[in-house]
């Protein structure tokens, strides 16, 4: 039975260019798909390119390396950029501390996909974190608040700082519900225990307060 | 002497039977292997192998007339690369049959789905199976070794790729909320101007209650002027209480006191904007 032979497969007629090496749909066959499967297969030859460059760039062989070690030197850089944002930052000079955590998170952004999530994870915890402070700072709470955010969802736990910074942006904004939620899910998640579980504590106080005064 | 005819009979009667069972049998095993291939595949197309051997199958153009130089292959880094993208979403797939199969057991167990899905999805598992066995040989017939290590590496992948899609879509809403708390921003300004001017508007009897309100205002303001912490958000949520507040029905006084000092506040507005 052909059920399931590995060897049937749809045929796309792909054309390579010869001096890019970049792999595109040819143009005479867009005529008998449509539209969508066009768009679908032209998505993901843009992905195949964009992979077909990173690896280019790896050393010979040129296959991803295995996920752990892992290479150091962007990681460097990265630490480097962040201890130049805080640095501004201590010297409250927060707009450029705003923008050099944005170079190192773009700079965490653009590591290559095989290299661990987790790492990933870790690293930008960190930094949006820090983007946050600088943008409440600031008194751009909307900023703040979403890289908080960020920040939490990229590590929920043992992040109370980051917890604390996008409740209190919301609070600042007024949306003492959305705070509210927030607060509790985060002490949900640290535990009541937790070494910043009485910030939190104190900022739900807070908040509550402030949707008893919006009620009323 | 033998009865050669009626020999015959129960020979043909033999044949006959044989025959329509043979033909019944045959028949009905067609149509059921016709019916288990037109089943539906359990997944869409795989877009990413079908691209992979595509690429492998990929004539190189005819050569030019002078024959000097060939047409360049594919380089193998592209291959590498297509068979990535399709280890990536072998590894999507597996994952999905894996976390479907608990479910679909359970209510196949029940009756709850017919037989013909749970034909799909074996179908599908062993397709799938069959599929990382030929990524990892594709893989180690590149680079020795890469097949133990290639799906780690699309695992890695796919998981990057959904977190940075989380984190995109976390900072694609930053324009939307500026533009609201900018907004937000300035009708709380406004509410603030409008106190003061109804400050001083009514300093008629009655305003015992505005002005008991309105001092801390005052100092909200100020707080809004200068950064602060802490203090000023109990401050800067007054006006969206005192807002509230108007909507809802409360005392009559309050109530009047309220409008009274909308209509100034809106007066002074147009003033304003003149």
């Amino acid at each position: 039975m052909a059920t399931s032979d590995i060897n049937i497969f749809n045929q796309h007629a792909l054309h390579l260019d010869p001096t890019s090496k970049a792999i595109s749909l040819h143009p005479s066959t867009t005529t008998h798909q449509s539209t969508t499967q066009t768009a679908a297969i032209n998505a993901e030859l843009q992905q195949l390119n964009l992979l077909h460059r990173a690896l280019i760039s790896l050393d010979p062989p040129n296959i991803p390396p295995p996920p752990l070690p892992v290479n150091p030197k962007r990681s460097a850089q990265i630490n480097k950029l962040r201890d130049s944002a805080n640095t501004a930052f201590r010297k409250d000079n927060y707009a450029e501390a705003a923008r050099l955590y944005t170079y190192a998170i773009d700079m965490a952004m653009g590591r290559p996909g095989w290299e661990p999530v987790t790492l990933t994870r870790e690293e930008l915890a960190g930094l949006y974190a820090n983007r946050a402070q600088a943008y409440m700072s600031q008194q751009a709470w909307p900023e703040g608040m979403l890289d908080a955010k960020c920040s939490v969802e990229s590590k929920p736990m043992g992040n109370v700082k980051a917890w604390w910074r996008a409740a209190r942006c919301l609070a600042e904004m007024g949306r003492w519900e959305e705070s509210k939620n927030l607060i509790e899910r985060g002490l949900e998640i640290e535990g009541k225990n937790s070494e910043g579980a009485k910030d939190l504590s104190t900022l739900l106080e807070e908040v509550e307060a402030g949707i008893k005064r919006s009620s009323t | 002497m033998v009865d050669w005819v009626n020999l015959m009979v129960p020979f043909a009667y033999l044949g006959v039977l044989i025959g329509s069972l043979a033909t019944f049998s045959s028949l009905y095993r067609k149509r059921k292997a016709r019916k288990a291939t037109s089943l539906e595949a359990w997944f869409p197309a795989h877009l990413q192998r079908d691209v992979y051997f595509s690429l492998l199958h990929l004539d190189p153009p005819a050569p030019a007339s002078s024959k000097e130089k060939k047409p360049p292959a594919i380089p193998e880094g592209v291959l590498k690369a297509a068979l990535l993208r399709r280890a990536t979403e072998d590894i999507k797939r597996v994952m999905t049959l894996r976390s479907q199969k608990q479910a679909l057991s359970m209510l196949l167990q029940r009756g709850s789905v017919g037989d013909d899905l749970w034909q799909r999805f074996l179908r599908a598992e062993k397709e799938m199976e069959d599929e990382v066995r030929d990524v990892v040989a594709e893989a180690n017939a590149y680079v020795p070794n890469w097949g133990q290590t290639i799906f780690q590496s699309a695992n890695e992948m796919m998981n990057n790729v959904i977190y940075r899609d989380r984190m995109e879509f976390h900072q694609s809403k930053v324009d939307e909320e500026r533009q609201w708390w900018d907004k937000k921003k300035a009708t709380i300004q406004d509410g603030f101007m409008k106190e003061l001017d109804a400050e001083s508007a009514t300093a008629a009897p009655g305003a015992s209650t505005t002005s008991s309100s309105s001092s801390p205002l005052l100092k909200k303001l100020d707080a809004t002027a200068t950064p602060t912490t802490g203090s000023s958000t109990p401050a800067v949520k007054t006006p969206d209480s005192s807002r509230v507040a108007s909507s809802v029905p409360g005392s009559d006084d309050d109530a009047v006191l309220v409008e009274a000092d909308e209509q100034a506040g809106s007066k002074k507005k147009k003033k304003g904007k003149k």
